[in-house]
């Protein structure tokens, strides 16, 4: 087992390189001029030539990658055009925004999704199956910017009940002290006893955690019942149920346990699915996370912070993919 | 001795996307206390669906069940609901061992979960004693190294050691009687004969009943008191093996004996093609029976008695 | 070239019977109602020039003074702030992404399909030197990859198109090499290959026909998703750029307005949604149709 999680990191890093080689093409190799996105529209011909340089653009292509390497490897992302902030600390300042919204899909997913998946699967043909189905779909043909909006319309605009955006009022933020001890406003306050405060920080996080809930919960439900109908057609089902087991203990524990390696695969492709999400979810809701950060960095050609997100974002989803073969392989039935 | 079980008139079949169409036509099987009874048949005479049929486990979207009783013992099995089947019958009353070891283990728990499960379920054993009970089971089917055997998962055993485990686990819970759909299908030869051999014992210390399913004459004829000939969905022939076997009626008990050539000197001989258009209504065998006549392509014919407890489901003269 | 003929001849057994399925799937409405939907689509997109209430309006503004009116009779889905008919923008909308999706799906499959099959029909170091580079595409999160590549491109629809299809072909490599690695080793491939069949007829007579039902689903699938994608790299402001009327462009656009002005957000949004839908329908019915496992019976 532990060669198999040895060889399995062995091919990730093997990927990670292959990941940095598309991001330097992407960054340096693509564009006419990557000095003058480097350096952003505005900047004046000295300031190009400079960064060329920089850059190490005179150089040849491999004394550049070589440089990119390395940089990247001591984490240095370069250094955003926009708040000329080392990328590497804007991001980290921004992370735990987004960690929460991935945290309440990634939940999501698996405490909505998967049972959804499995009632489903059970009631195949009838109406409860029928609607989950059509929920399912319906759910991830929902353009998320649009369902974000649509429900900013009704629960603020309309009922008035739920904020616009931000993860807290403005005059909490003006007013109070917000303690930072994890980054997690609803952790923090937590802990440090400040019910209002937590209670404001869940109201706010009510729309943002919906939207990006719903494209998890439709894929996990889809794919989970697509799993286990496969499963409960195998003979080993039949034969528990000619031994007089419970329905209940047949589905949950003897199906369930085979749609692990499935299961697991799919959330981790959802999480892929809510990073990008994220994108456009925290740019109509204020968030002040990862996928603000991009979404403004693209507006505003921030090319540095282009990367600087995509390696980032590209590397947690690497790890989580290799997670996820793990699990997968824990499977008594695969030879590691 | 009572009836102890009886299948009177079973027609089912099956919903395709060509139409529905009728798999068994059973008119009538019985089998008694303490016997092992054999049913014979090819592949796709109804063998696996009639055994399924009996503890109600058919899949529930396309199976038709359009006439007949299962009598169990005096109940009527097909007039039960799933949730009487589950508490009453599966497992405690009745069991099924199937023909694939391998597809009938869940490869993800190892054979002690698996046997423990089901024991634990039907005699509320936990702790240590489910752990004595469960090795008890696996040396009760004659499992050499049974404790290391429970911490095996399934593909780690041999076929024959699967086919033991599943033995095990369906007579672990008191059945009285047991369906053994093709146990030594997917088993070497010489394997084939210790399960046999297993059965047959398992049937006379425990004293219970067996419906033993096999697509060759050879594997019956040790074991069974009496035996059913399946064609088609149909009882063609049944009577005690000595009846069948030697004083066989119906041709195509004649071609399935004679499909086993035991002799050099013997030619071969083997059941014939399709010499014939089918005769919708008629015999299901008369396409390919050497013997037909022109009656029976417009009748379908009835087991009818040949002698005390041999009857045959055809119209040559007896 | 002769390859595509033998393709086009093992296709043949199996539309037909592809065709003798379809009447099964003819019995599910939901999938009727979409067929149905996705037609109306395609005639909009087909006559859009020619059936819009006002031409004019699409991409400048005809009419300055009708700024941010609500649905009316007069213009159904009311106006956006340079006085355009949102209904208008809306249904030349529909062009637009039917064209595009269309677009960067063949484009990936003529790409990925071919990839795959000799990956996974030859094998050796050619399969595996595929699969790292179809691996490696494919550990970008979803979408990801895309919004880079079209970052620095630089925004506009065909470069969004573009590296839609950078980013998409993957998934079809790694799905018909699976396909045909399962299939290389059926007994008809190797009694070909017995006989000395060239590699080439053999890809393309016999395992390709054979690997292209989950191909067909995937891509039907991928067509919402392709017009979702496009929503959102234009929303991002990465895809189409004004005044092209692309729906995820009219949404960003009315977000400066929307709380007052629902109408404008609304139904760009609505097309996109029931796009999207109709085609993931008609994938999970051709799916159901084509694969004998997940079938009513």
């Amino acid at each position: 087992m532990t060669k198999f999680i040895l060889r399995r990191l062995f091919f990730g890093l093997i990927v990670l390189f292959g990941v940095v080689l598309i991001t330097f093409i992407i960054s340096r190799v693509v564009p006419s001029d990557p000095a003058a996105k480097w350096v952003g529209p505005r900047a004046s011909q000295e300031q190009i030539a400079l960064a060329r340089i920089e850059l190490g653009l005179d150089k040849p292509v491999y004394v550049q990658f070589w440089r990119y390497l390395t940089d990247l490897l001591h984490g240095n992302l370069g250094n955003s055009l926009r708040t000329r902030q080392p990328i590497t600390s804007d991001l980290k300042s921004r992370l735990p925004a987004t960690l929460e919204l991935v945290v309440i899909s990634s939940l999501a997913a698996v405490l909505i999704g998967i049972p959804l998946g499995v009632v489903s699967a059970r009631n195949k043909g009838k109406l409860v199956d029928h609607f989950s189905r059509l929920f399912s779909v319906g759910v991830v043909s929902i353009p998320t910017f649009w369902i974000g909006l649509i429900l900013q319309l009704i629960f603020f605009r309309e009922l008035g009940i739920l904020p616009i955006g931000g993860r807290l009022s403005i005059d909490t933020t003006l007013i109070t002290n917000v303690p930072n001890i994890t980054g997690f406003i609803t952790f923090d306050s937590l802990i440090t006893g400040n019910i209002p405060l937590f209670l404001e920080a869940v109201w706010h996080l009510i729309l943002p955690g919906f939207t990006i809930a719903m494209y998890p919960i439709g894929l996990v439900a889809r794919m989970t019942r697509s799993a286990l109908l496969e499963i409960l057609g195998e003979d080993y089902i039949t034969a528990a149920r000619s031994y007089g087991l419970k329905e209940r203990i047949v589905v949950w524990s003897y199906a369930l346990k085979n749609s692990v390696g499935p299961t697991s695969t799919v959330v981790a492709l959802s999480i892929g699915y809510t990073l990008v999400n994220t994108f456009l979810v925290e740019s109509i809701f204020a968030w002040p996370g990862i996928g603000n950060y991009i979404a403004t960095a693209v507006t505003g050609n921030d090319y540095p912070a282009i990367m600087g997100v995509t390696i980032f974002s590209t590397i947690a989803y690497v790890v989580l993919n290799m997670i996820a073969d793990i699990i997968v392989a824990l499977d008594p039935r695969v030879r590691v | 001795m009572s009836e102890y079980l009886e299948i009177n008139n079973l027609q089912i079949g099956f919903r395709t996307y060509e139409g529905d169409k009728q798999v068994l036509n059973i008119e009538h099987i019985a089998i008694d206390r303490g016997e092992t009874y054999g049913l014979v048949g090819e592949s796709g005479a109804g063998k696996t669906v009639l055994a399924l049929t009996i503890l109600n486990l058919l899949p529930p979207a396309s199976a038709l069940i359009n006439n007949g009783e299962i009598c169990f013992d005096g109940e009527n099995l097909l007039a039960k609901s799933q949730k009487e089947m589950r508490e009453s019958y599966r497992g405690k009353r009745i069991s099924m061992i199937f023909q694939d070891p391998m597809s009938t283990l869940n490869p993800v728990f190892t054979v002690g979960q698996q046997v423990g499960r089901v024991i634990q379920y039907h005699r509320g054993l936990r702790g240590k004693e489910l752990e004595k009970k469960s090795f008890e089971t696996l040396e009760m089917v004659k499992l050499p190294d049974a404790s290391s055997v429970l911490n095996k998962y399934p593909h780690e055993l041999s076929g024959g050691q699967r086919q033991r485990v599943i033995i095990a686990i369906a007579l672990s819970c008191g059945a009285e009687f047991l369906i053994a759909d093709e146990p030594t299908r997917n088993l070497d030869v010489t394997i084939q004969a210790g399960v046999l051999k297993l059965i047959d014992e398992l049937q006379r210390d425990l004293n219970i009943s067996v419906l033993f399913i096999a697509n060759n004459m050879g594997l019956v004829n040790v074991i069974c008191k009496n035996i059913g000939i399946l064609y088609r969905g149909k009882i063609i022939e049944t009577g005690t093996s000595q009846q069948v076997i030697h004083n066989h009626f119906h041709p195509y008990t004649d071609a399935l004996i004679s499909a086993i050539p035991r002799d050099k000197s013997e030619k071969l001989k083997f059941a014939s093609a399709i010499v014939r258009p089918e005769a919708v209504g008629g015999c299901p065998y008369y396409a390919r029976c050497p013997q037909a006549m022109d009656v029976c392509a417009q009748k379908e014919p009835l087991l009818e008695k040949i002698n005390n407890g041999h009857q045959a489901a055809c119209f040559l003269p007896r | 070239m002769i390859q595509y003929r033998d393709f086009l001849y093992g296709l043949r057994p199996r539309i037909r019977e592809f065709g003798k399925s379809l009447y099964f799937f003819n019995r599910n409405r939901l999938q009727m109602i979409s067929l149905i939907i996705i037609l109306v689509l395609v005639l909009i997109a087909i006559l859009a020039p020619v059936i819009v209430p006002y031409p004019g309006q699409i991409m400048k503004e005809n009419n300055p003074t009708d700024k941010l009116l609500p649905p009316s009779g007069k213009y159904f889905f009311g106006t956006d702030e340079l006085g355009r008919d949102i209904f208008s923008r809306v249904l030349y909308g529909t062009r637009i992404s039917l064209i595009t999706a269309v677009i960067a799906v063949a484009a990936a499959l003529l790409v990925g399909v071919p990839l795959g099959a000799i990956a996974g029909t030859i094998g050796g170091m050619t399969d595996e030197i595929i699969m790292r580079i179809t691996d490696v595409f494919l550990s970008f999160p979803p979408l990801l990859l895309a919004i880079a590549i079209a970052a620095f491109l630089g925004p506009s629809l065909q470069n969004a198109i573009l590296s839609i299809v950078i980013a998409w072909w993957p998934w079809y490599t790694r799905l018909i090499r699976g396909q045909a690695v399962s299939i290389r080793e059926r007994q008809f491939v190797r009694a070909a290959r017995s006989i000395g069949t060239p590699m080439s007829q053999i890809i393309f007579k016999h395992i390709l026909p054979n690997t292209m039902a989950p191909v067909i689903v995937q891509a039907s699938m991928d067509l919402g998703g392709v017009i979702l994608t496009i929503a959102s790299l234009s929303f991002l402001g990465l895809g189409a750029q004004a005044p092209t009327p692309e729906w995820g462009l009219m949404i960003s656009t009315s977000r400066t307005y929307f709380l007052d002005s629902w109408w404008y957000g609304v139904f760009p949004g609505m097309a996109i949604f029931i796009s999207v839908l109709v085609f993931n329908l008609i994938g999970d019915g051709i799916r159901e149709v084509l694969d004998p496992k997940t079938r009513k019976f």
